[in-house]
């Protein structure tokens, strides 16, 4: 345990850096934990460069500030449907001339894609050092100039409705949507990353044209760079194809709807063709910035992480549930702490949430133990340690945290989990594990040859 | 200053391969029959160990197919020394975690911890191998989570239709065919403690355990926490060798009807014959890539990217670790497209198998599978896990330093030449599984 806290007490201290590469056009920002900012004084873009000399591979990954919280109606899912156009050409990287994303980076074994969430869409590459400057250009010039054309969008509409359809295969995510939809009527986490299946339909190219122009712009945007390259090499590289590309020309709007009070318990119900039934309880959350969020994640993790949790106690032991899991959304405005248990055979929905909410009222009354909380933050900071294996791992976590609003979090956690307390935990339990916050989810499965009114409760 | 970036780098630092040093680095010795393989990376402070020993699912007595599997889901309840309870607890305090799974022919343990953490859980790991406690309460509780969790996997529209393949391709008794659910509620209904206790008994043993770890290692110290963490242990028994796929006649198209789903999961596909280690699988295996794997495979260029009939489909050799394996087709449609989809797959099925592979795209192939196993195994789990599978393949060490060369020696012609000589589209098998129309009807 002490050398655990020794070390991670290390990375958030190591604050300096060594031998800042001087690129001219670029501002040196701040450095932290073996990570140093630079903006490009031209557009404002801001790149993270973390060197690492251990393996011939890097990291290359652009941020975009952009994610589906920015969608309103008849867009949801304009946000996703354009990170998959966004592989589809330039006028200088496309399928004819053999040179489209696709064409060049799979000749080079990289690992590559791009993901879309609720704050941000992220394009990344893992691949041998020596192709750093082909993913610099590509990735640049796919930033202002992307064809967007409609007959790119017609079979793309109909890939992104399978990811769609595919996602709805699965009871589980259909619940988790409803849960979403209900927890929240005025923020726009209300509708999920892939939207509604009638708007992946029908958005036309001009509107997401218009989503493009708004939101893919250098003053945007965080270049990060990891693994085996030479800084002053790579900010070279950055400020010769980012360098050209002007700022926004208009300011990006901040989102300023922010979620009324929750003034009762809600519920939702997702009957269909199923085998077993699911009890999911979402609570409001802090945003993942807000020093409770960390407290939260603890206190979830006391309760269903492991086989001494004490839902797995007190449901999976006892036979009412297979599994229990919890799900403490990161993200940049407050969202939910959803507490997941899956229904054993022969258990009821009421029987398992009953058992579940006393077991969270039990926190609340008469708190955690120290060894409690020890276990859980001991896991969290050696599985920060493990999220450090490889640029690409690294890359995963840094994206969350840039999109959350500080990439710096991404160093700092470790402390932040460090400093919990009992006190915190019994806390954040009776500030936000609250019945009135919550929204329950039933998942009921019809089993095959039953009619539907019948499987109803 | 330049001390603090080199400690740091340290501790996010990964494995420092390249081509040629791999097998150089490894130091593999025999412990008390065990298998025991190390491999010291760049990594900072933590550890991956992974393993396994030849007590999977084709040793099932013949009566219950179930019995391997429950005795690797009872190895984490607890041991004669320790309860479940009191494992966990010891684990979790140093944030470490060790877990079992069970396949066809192999039980796997899957372990991460600091470095100075690994006498622990190998104590724990060679406590809860050699002796677990295999008591009524924990039984039955492993029972009821197991029901549970093959009553979900009925929810799968994936899951329904490369199930349904296997017992279209495998004939009874290969290790690939998998028993239907039905069967295996009814096995697990029927498993008796006694009847894991036995399986424990004649199988586990340290005669043909493999250990493999990766990371901030002390080896000496890994090799002295083997030695103690079994001393004393006898037993085990070794790999069976696979029977050979004997051909079903079941219906060449099969359709798992399944209410309320949106996208339907299909697999076209034959048994190969093959393993990997036959002389012809590297070719197959990059023939196979050419036609279904990434954006470029062609499946994804023209099913997907040019006419839009599915978010993913793919192409590849399959199961081949420890029998011979399969390939197959793997993709998921929309209901109202599935015929065009099937359509459209089928017909880059056909121009691949009868007009053969590009020298161009032999070319390009080649390139990306050379640079993603070079990716692959620039992180500290990847190293650890390709070393197991490389054993597990019956290769030798050094296939992970030749894997390039022999990728790169392939010719057009072999690879051609392969897929003709191993596959026929005549042939394949091809099941749906989900809300298919005309089975809707």
């Amino acid at each position: 345990m002490k050398r655990l806290l020794a070390l991670s007490a290390f990375v958030a201290s190591a604050a300096l850096h060594a031998a800042l590469p001087a690129v001219e056009g670029f501002s040196h920002v701040k450095s932290l934990g073996g990570i140093d900012e630079f903006r490009l004084d031209a557009n404002g873009l801001q790149v993270l460069l973390m060197p690492d000399h251990s393996a011939p591979v890097l990291t290359f990954m652009v941020t975009y500030r952009v994610g589906s919280r920015n969608e309103v109606t008849g867009t949801t899912g304009a946000t996703h449907l354009l990170e998959h156009l966004m592989f589809k050409g330039t006028p200088n990287h496309n399928r004819e001339q053999g040179n489209n994303v696709d064409q060049l980076l799979e000749r080079t074994g990289a690992l590559y894609n791009a993901t879309t969430w609720l704050d941000r869409t992220n394009y990344y590459q893992t691949l041998g050092s020596e192709h750093l400057a082909t993913v610099v250009a590509m990735e640049a010039d796919r930033m202002r100039n992307l064809y967007l054309k409609e007959e790119d969008r017609r079979p793309e509409m109909t890939v992104v409705r399978n990811e769609f359809e595919r996602g709805e295969n699965s009871p589980f995510q259909a619940l988790i949507k409803e849960i979403y939809q209900a927890a929240f009527v005025a923020h726009p986490y209300h509708h999920s990353t892939i939207g509604h299946r009638s708007d992946i339909e029908n958005v036309s190219i001009e509107k997401l044209r218009a989503f493009y122009d708004t939101f893919y712009w250098p003053d945007n945007a965080t270049v990060s760079v990891i693994g085996d390259f030479q800084p002053a090499e790579a900010l070279a590289l950055i400020k010769q194809h980012y360098g050209p590309i002007p700022k926004a020309a208009k300011p990006i709007e901040e989102i300023y709807t922010s979620e009324p009070e929750q003034l009762g318990p809600r519920r939702v119900t997702v009957k269909r063709a199923g085998q077993l039934g699911v009890v999911a309880v979402g609570f409001k959350n802090s945003a993942a910035l807000h020093a409770d969020w960390v407290p939260t994640q603890i206190l979830a993790d006391i309760l269903t992480d492991g086989t001494n949790s004490r839902l797995y106690r007190a449901l999976t032991d006892k036979g009412l549930t297979t599994n229990v899991s919890p799900y403490n959304g990161p993200f940049r405005d407050p969202s939910l702490c959803i507490i997941f248990a899956a229904l054993a055979p022969g258990a009821t929905h009421e029987q398992v949430e009953k058992a579940l909410l006393e077991e969270i009222e039990r926190v609340k009354t008469d708190g955690v133990t120290q060894e409690e909380v020890d276990g859980a933050i001991a896991k969290q900071l050696t599985q920060l340690a493990f999220d450090r294996d490889g640029s690409f791992a690294i890359a995963g976590q840094l994206n969350e945290h840039i999109a959350m609003g500080d990439w710096q979090n991404f160093v700092q956690i470790g402390d932040k989990f460090k400093a919990v307390t009992t006190a915190h935990v019994q806390s954040v339990a009776n500030k936000y594990f609250n019945v009135d916050q919550s929204t329950t989810g039933w998942f009921v499965p019809i089993l095959p040859g039953a009619p539907k009114a019948a499987a109803a409760k | 200053m330049k001390k603090f970036t080199l400690l740091l780098s340290a501790l996010v630092a990964v494995a420092t391969v390249s081509a040629g040093q791999i097998a150089n680095n490894i130091q593999r010795v025999r412990l008390n029959g065990i298998d025991v393989i190390a491999y010291k990376t760049g990594v900072k402070d933590v550890v991956y160990l992974r393993g396994s020993l030849p007590a999977g699912d084709d040793k099932a007595p013949a009566d219950n197919s179930m019995v391997p599997t429950l005795v690797g889901g009872m190895l984490s309840r607890g041991t004669l020394s320790h309860t479940k309870s009191e494992i966990t607890a010891m684990l979790d305090a140093v944030g470490a975690s060790l877990s079992f799974s069970v396949n066809s022919a192999m039980v796997e343990f899957n372990a991460k911890c600091l470095a100075k953490d690994v006498p622990l859980v190998l104590s724990l790991l060679g406590e809860q191998l050699r002796e677990p406690a295999f008591t009524e309460e924990e039984f039955s509780r492993l029972k009821q989570q197991t029901l549970g969790g093959l009553k979900r996997a009925l929810e799968s529209t994936d899951f329904r239709a490369t199930d349904t393949f296997t017992r279209t391709v495998y004939g009874a008794g290969h290790p690939n065919r998998n028993a239907t659910i039905d069967e295996r509620i009814a096995a697990l209904d029927s498993a008796t403690l006694d009847n894991l206790k036995a399986f424990h008994a004649a199988h586990y043993g340290p005669a043909y355990l493999t250990v493999v770890a990766a990371g901030d290692l002390d080896v000496a110290s890994l090799q002295a926490a083997v030695t103690k963490s079994f001393a004393g242990w006898s037993g085990g028994t070794p790999r069976l060798v696979a029977v050979k796929n004997s051909a079903t006649d079941d219906a060449k198209e099969q359709t798992v009807f399944m209410a309320d789903k949106t996208s339907v999961n299909i697999v076209i596909g034959q048994a190969t014959g093959m393993k990997y280690t036959d002389a012809d699988a590297i070719a197959l295996r990059t023939g196979t890539a050419i036609l279904g794997s990434g954006f470029t495979g062609r499946l994804m260029a023209n099913v997907r990217d040019k006419e839009g009939l599915t978010y993913d489909i793919g192409a590849g050799v399959a199961n081949d670790m420890f029998a011979d394996g399969e390939w197959k087709i793997t993709a998921t449609f929309a209901p109202a497209l599935l015929d065009k989809g099937i359509a459209s797959a089928k017909r880059q099925l056909t121009n691949w198998y009868e007009n053969g592979v590009t020298a161009k795209e032999l070319e390009h192939r080649k390139d990306n599978l050379v640079g993603s196993f070079k990716v692959g195994l620039a992180t500290t789990d990847g190293l650890a896990q390709n070393l197991l599978v490389a054993i597990h393949r019956g290769k030798e060490l050094t296939w992970l330093d030749e894997y390039p060369q022999v990728v790169n020696s392939l010719s057009l012609e072999q690879v051609n030449g392969v897929i003709k000589k191993h596959l026929n589209p005549d042939e394949m098998f091809l099941i749906k599984a989900g809300t298919v129309p005309e089975a809707a009807k």
